[in-house]
């Protein structure tokens, strides 16, 4: 609203200075009509001083008309001069009229804004006022891509500044623990090249390889998106964190067979739903943590109580209780796939592919607004990822728990094969009739009649073979149910 | 805890899907042609802004893989438009209201 008045006070400056330009051409145009018609003796005199000023010409005249304007009282004159808006046709008396009024230039004023109150003013079109103000919203709109380039800017080199206090902080960790520290792929052998692999402007990988039971390990570290401005103005209707999402990918021959999930209960119960692992694996809701001494906030997800028993051992509940604030959720699983996929029924025929995995998302303090230094707060959460490896290791199921897992998962896998056992039957038997046409297909195009023949016998004796082991099956079963 | 024996691949290899996990480039880049054509055929001041503002929201949400020229092009396309609505109709943009 602020802007329609501003334009409408930017309109008002132009819109007076053309009312005051339109005064003089209408008198002047008034003054032209009566010239001609009566004042043939003096156009030469009115001519000029019509370009020159209205005003002074309507004195001139008013002095040469003087004796005529004293004879006629002013009322009449005034009627008059209305006729004279009604009736064109007049010459000789009204003309008079018009210049004794002429002089006075009240009157004029008045009379003349009776005529002109029909005639509307027109508005300078904006475009051809020649002035900046007019564009208001083009500069409005150039400021805010201005705005938006600045953001860009400052919150792409933010997120740099935090990925490297990041780095520079757990290096020495890292370095200690892993061969290969920082590798993009790109290079034929495996050489350590040291440094963050950018992907975006807000999401920076690192991957870590040459460890005693793990395979490698993926830091993800996902800030938030401050290079983008609507991001930045979304989030400020919603606080969101910096998150740092590590991956661990553990040997197969490293880990026992289990399922356990910590965290705050809200990641858990998203996490239930949307991974395929811990949706088929632990049925329950997650459990509150303050039975094994962890703070409210913590829950458990897990396959089985002696699996729990076994992970919440002294140090692991000591960093989960200490960091509880920054842990966003923790997931030990040898049936990780990935989160569920949302495939139609008729493509599902192979169970997804499982990698045995300890995964972690880390929240950063700060939970927006944070500086480098926060990311020192991190590193003792490194350092329980890498015990959590370790334990992973050491940790064994008894015999019970290993049969309840086997059982678990001969269950899941049954489960899926009946779902999906339509869907195979029709690709068999798809497979079948394709090898059918297949074979037809050559007996045809088999040139050689004697050839033909003997493929055509072949064919018949395979089928016959089949049917035979068929009405075989049957008899089987006849004897087997009598 | 030391590195010992294997000093295994590289991979990375990364994101199964990453169009799965964040739309919004993509979705930014057609919103901006969609309106840049918009704006060029039906001669709509705001239109051709808002694609201009669109091409910039994708590029600043794309992922390295993506390709530049992509990026360019709907950058250009959006450019074009307030150009030429411009020069068919100097008038200043008059807002909505």
């Amino acid at each position: 609203m602020k802007n329609f008045y501003i334009f409408i006070a930017v309109l008002f400056i132009p819109w007076s200075s053309s009312l005051a330009k339109y005064d003089e051409f209408e008198d002047g145009d008034d003054i032209m009509e009566y010239d001609d018609n009566d004042f043939a003796e003096f156009e030469d005199v009115s001519e000029d001083t019509v370009t020159e000023s209205p005003q002074r010409i309507i004195t001139t005249e008013d002095d040469e008309e003087e004796a005529t304007v004293e004879l006629e009282g002013q009322d009449e004159n005034q009627e008059d001069f209305d006729d004279t808006d009604t009736q064109e046709g007049d010459t000789e008396s009204e003309p008079y009229d018009d210049e004794e009024f002429e002089g006075y230039e009240e009157k004029p004023d008045a009379s003349h804004s009776k005529n002109k109150d029909p005639i509307t003013i027109v508005n300078v079109p904006a475009h051809l006022q020649n002035s900046w103000e007019s564009y208001y919203m083009e500069i409005l709109m150039v400021t805010g891509l201005l705005a938006y380039i600045m953001n860009y800017i400052i919150g792409k080199n933010k997120n740099n500044r935090l990925a490297h206090a990041w780095f520079n902080t757990h290096r020495e960790l890292l370095e200690s623990n892993f061969a290969l520290v920082g590798d993009d792929g790109t290079n034929k052998e495996a050489t350590s090249t040291g440094k963050l692999n950018q992907e975006n402007e807000h999401i920076y990988n690192l991957w870590c390889s040459g460890r005693v039971c793990c395979e490698g390990m993926l830091i993800q570290l996902k800030f938030l998106k401050r290079q983008d401005l609507l991001n930045v103005l979304a989030r400020m209707m919603r606080p969101a964190s910096d998150q740092v999402q590590i991956k661990v990918t553990m040997n197969d021959e490293d880990m026992d067979t289990y399922v356990f999930a910590v965290g705050t209960r809200k990641a858990l119960v998203r996490l239930q739903k949307e991974m395929q692992d811990l949706s088929e694996f632990c049925s329950d809701k997650p459990k509150s943590g303050a039975k094994y001494g962890l703070p409210e906030s913590l829950a458990i997800l897990s396959e089985m109580g002696e699996v729990t028993e076994g992970m919440m051992d002294a140090k692991m509940i000591h960093f989960l209780t200490h960091y509880a604030d920054k842990i966003e959720s923790v997931q030990f699983s040898d049936q990780f796939s990935g989160p569920k996929l949302m495939q139609e029924e008729g493509q599902l025929t192979k169970l997804p592919e499982t990698k045995k995995t300890l995964l972690f998302t880390f929240n950063v303090p700060g939970s927006g607004n944070t500086s480098p230094k926060d990311m020192e707060s991190l590193l003792p959460l490194m350092s329980m990822v890498i015990y959590s490896i370790d334990k992973a290791k050491k940790f064994r199921l008894n015999r019970e728990g290993k049969q309840k897992a086997d059982k678990n998962r001969a269950r899941v896998e049954e489960n899926f094969l009946k779902l999906t056992h339509v869907q195979r039957q029709e690709a068999a038997q798809s497979r079948r009739e394709e090898k059918k046409r297949a074979e037809k297909e050559r007996i045809m195009n088999e040139e050689d009649p004697e050839k033909q023949r003997r493929l055509e016998e072949a064919a018949l004796r395979r089928e016959q073979k089949k049917l035979e082991k068929k009405q075989m099956k049957m008899k089987q079963i006849k004897v087997k149910a009598m | 805890r030391s590195p010992l024996p294997l000093a295994r691949y590289k991979p990375p290899a990364t994101e199964t899907n990453p169009a799965l996990e964040d739309p919004t480039p993509d979705y930014m880049n057609l919103l901006g042609m969609v309106f840049s054509m918009c704006g060029l055929m039906l001669k709509l001041k705001w239109c051709a802004w808002i694609a201009v503002y669109c091409s910039f929201i994708s590029f600043a949400n794309s992922r390295s893989s993506e390709d530049t020229k992509q990026m360019m092009s709907s950058f250009m396309l959006s450019i074009s438009a307030v150009v030429m609505s411009y020069l068919q109709n100097p008038q200043p943009m008059s807002p909505p209201w």
